[in-house]
């Protein structure tokens, strides 16, 4: 699922969060973070709004002092230099670019602070021009460009003075669908070329899956979940991950041994999970996508295959996507629950038919722990 | 204007208003002036009650007390009149720069701290604006005499023997003028310091701009354009500004509005008077006309337009 996979990559640590905290009087903005972030790496920060990424980026940026913990680039602390001294790059969500000065002067504008010789300057905002693309337009102002210009400038701008890490605060949050895909296209392969160290942070899920290499979920100041795109959608660490990220069924279950339980009276088998008391409450997680659903006719003649489940339940609506079909079914006991196939497969049900659900036991994860709150998907949000 | 046309336009029909909208770049000159007829009226009120009084003002510098430029000349050559013609530029030149530098931190103040914090100081300013000049301008003479609150009080610190003479000579009436001037300032700069988007000076300094290098490179560019219509302001204002100087100022170092009224009141040398008058107005206007040249389309405005 992740779009860049790790090829190879050197598994140096440049920057380090050491329980990071962040309080505004009694909130605690960011609560406890500790993260290791790979020299090279494209790491993600996602969450709703409130949920701490950005109060955490600007603690790195500098902008925010942290309440207590520690902040370290190659080992040494960043907490008390300020943001001039950092040498990090950053994009704003509002480009946030220079308005009396042309592009090219924005772009030089690193250059100049740091008194580049102005062969060296133009040598390089020239390259920068060439690589977002802006030849042509290097003279006109910030406002007479488009949103998607204005954001190529300020990454030109972040890039120019060859920080060691780049800090990227929903930059493509303001711009409409179609130019946002193709900026991320450009991104990747920016990164890809470049090397450099990205930090992204964005309330969009599917552009932390297209951008990143690894993801770290934010949820009420602290990381959720962290790893690659693949994992946290296969694998999801706990139930507040599973729902945050696309779409999930939860069927609650009672424990009977390491390897069975119960739903709603019918035994069902779930991967082997160790420490569980006989009766306990537990959780399980299927994919829409992970689940099929047969017919009764279609599952008197497919016989259930070895590692499988099945439940009854009856439909309560057939929805068309374009390149896939969602229904949406009720068991007997009341959990509602969602399977979703290809367009081309074929769905061939009518709400209230009696189908069978089945999903491979591999395929759905157990959590022996969770909030209510957990499992609405609305809860990321405030 | 533009708008004006269009607007005339419109009960015209959709198809005019559409050949209005593509010939809104270069509109013939006879489209131009359609229903300028409507403007009469106040072209007459004008024409008659300022324009008519304006010229024969203009007039009398040149025809009384015999034609010619013999006002003019006398301006010029008599060094007495040189003075006054040097005490109202520098005078306004000061007064320009004391309320610069006193009204830049004070707009800057008024925009860093929290909102209702703001609008009280704000409050305070403009306050002190609407008061009376009058009363303003004799609270100054009563500070600033010989045993006045300040140099009794400096006196009684032991930091100077006798009083200082603030007052009645062009420190006091810079002093004063200062004061008055400052709300002229504060009020377009502080304008446009809110209009900057601090994220902006946030990039500075990620940028690698020191604070005092985001201040100079980022910040005060971004103000320019408020602070050179409050510092315009402010300059042409002190050039004619006749109650503080009057009252603070002494009798030999006069400003030119002063010098207009004597010479009117006093000698009733209408035409010197008018040929003052003349040369103040020639002076506002050239300096207006280098403020449109120097003025750039606002960098601010234009960032928050879209």
């Amino acid at each position: 699922m992740s779009a860049v996979l790790n090829d190879g990559q050197q598994a140096r640590t440049l920057v380090s969060l050491r329980n990071l905290n962040k309080h505004y009087g009694d909130f605690a903005a960011v609560d406890d973070i500790s993260l290791d972030i790979q020299d090279g790496e494209f790491l993600t920060f996602l969450g709703s709004s409130g949920s701490g990424k950005s109060t955490t980026l600007s603690m790195l940026a500098g902008f925010e002092t942290p309440s207590s913990g520690e902040i370290l680039v190659n080992g040494a602390s960043l907490v008390n230099v300020p943001p001039h001294k950092r040498d990090i790059g950053m994009v704003f969500q509002r480009y946030s670019l220079f308005p009396h000065l042309s592009v090219r002067d924005n772009i030089a504008f690193p250059l100049a602070i740091r008194k580049r010789s102005a062969a060296e300057r133009d040598k390089q905002v020239d390259a920068m021009l060439k690589l977002v693309q802006l030849d042509s337009f290097a003279h006109r102002r910030p406002a007479q460009l488009s949103g998607g210009q204005q954001q190529r400038v300020a990454i030109a701008r972040a890039l120019v003075y060859e920080p060691r890490i780049l800090l990227m605060d929903e930059p493509l949050g303001a711009l409409d669908k179609k130019l946002r895909e193709d900026l991320q296209d450009e991104l990747r392969q920016l990164h890809r070329r470049l090397g450099i160290t990205i930090v992204y942070v964005t309330h969009d899920q599917e552009e932390a899956m297209r951008l990143s290499q690894r993801i770290a979920i934010f949820s009420h100041g602290k990381i959720v979940g962290l790893g690659t795109g693949y994992d946290l959608y296969q694998n999801p660490p706990n139930a507040f991950v599973a729902s945050f990220l696309g779409n999930s069924n939860f069927l609650r279950v009672k424990a009977h041994g390491n390897g069975a339980a119960s739903f709603e009276g019918q035994p069902v088998a779930m991967r082997l999970t160790p420490g569980l008391a006989e009766g306990q409450e537990v959780l399980l997680m299927v994919r829409p996508e992970k689940a099929l659903a047969l017919s009764v006719e279609q599952a008197a003649r497919e016989a259930l295959p070895a590692g499988w489940n099945e439940v009854t339940a009856r439909v309560g609506e057939v929805l068309f996507l374009g390149e896939s079909q969602t229904c949406s079914v009720v068991t007997a006991g009341g959990t509602a629950m969602t399977v979703k196939a290809l367009s081309a497969a074929g769905m061939p049900m009518q709400p209230g038919d009696t189908v069978k659900v089945r999903w491979a036991v591999a395929d759905a994860c157990v959590y022996t722990q969770w909030a209510e709150s957990d499992l609405n998907k609305a809860a990321g949000a405030h | 204007m533009k708008v004006a046309i269009n607007a005339l336009q419109t009960p015209s029909g959709a198809a005019a208003g559409a050949k209005g909208a593509a010939m809104k770049h270069t509109p013939p000159l006879r489209e131009r002036w359609r229903g300028s007829r409507n403007l009469l009226p106040a072209l007459l009120f004008l024409g008659l009650f300022f324009f008519a009084p304006l010229i024969g003002l203009l007039l009398r510098g040149v025809l009384e007390p015999v034609p010619g430029l013999g006002n003019y000349e006398q301006l010029f050559a008599n060094s007495a009149y040189a003075r006054v013609l040097f005490n109202t530029f520098s005078v306004a030149g000061l007064v320009t720069l004391i309320s610069v530098l006193l009204g830049f931190p004070l707009a800057w103040a008024i925009t860093l701290v929290p909102r209702g914090w703001g609008r009280w100081l704000l409050n305070i300013v403009l306050l002190s604006m609407w008061t009376s000049l009058l009363a303003r301008t004799y609270s100054w003479l009563v500070l600033l005499q010989a045993s006045g609150v300040i140099n009794k009080a400096l006196m009684a610190l032991g930091i100077v023997d006798a009083p200082l003479e603030m007052v009645h000579n062009l420190t006091g009436v810079v002093i004063g003028m200062s004061y008055i001037m400052i709300p002229f300032i504060v009020l377009p700069l502080q304008a446009t310091m809110q209009a900057i988007d601090p994220m902006v000076l946030q990039a500075g300094s990620i940028c690698g701009a020191s604070p005092w290098n985001n201040f100079f490179k980022v910040f005060l560019p971004l103000c320019r354009s408020g602070l050179f219509s409050g510092a315009l302001m402010v300059f042409v204002m002190s050039l004619g500004y006749y109650v503080t100087p009057a009252l603070l100022g002494g009798a030999q170092n006069m400003m030119l509005p002063e010098f207009i009224v004597q010479q009117v009141q006093s000698f009733l040398n209408w035409g010197l008077a008018s040929a003052a008058a003349a040369l103040l107005i020639a002076i506002t206007l050239v300096l207006f006309y280098f403020y449109l040249k120097l003025q750039p389309e606002s960098p601010v405005g234009n960032s928050n337009a879209r």
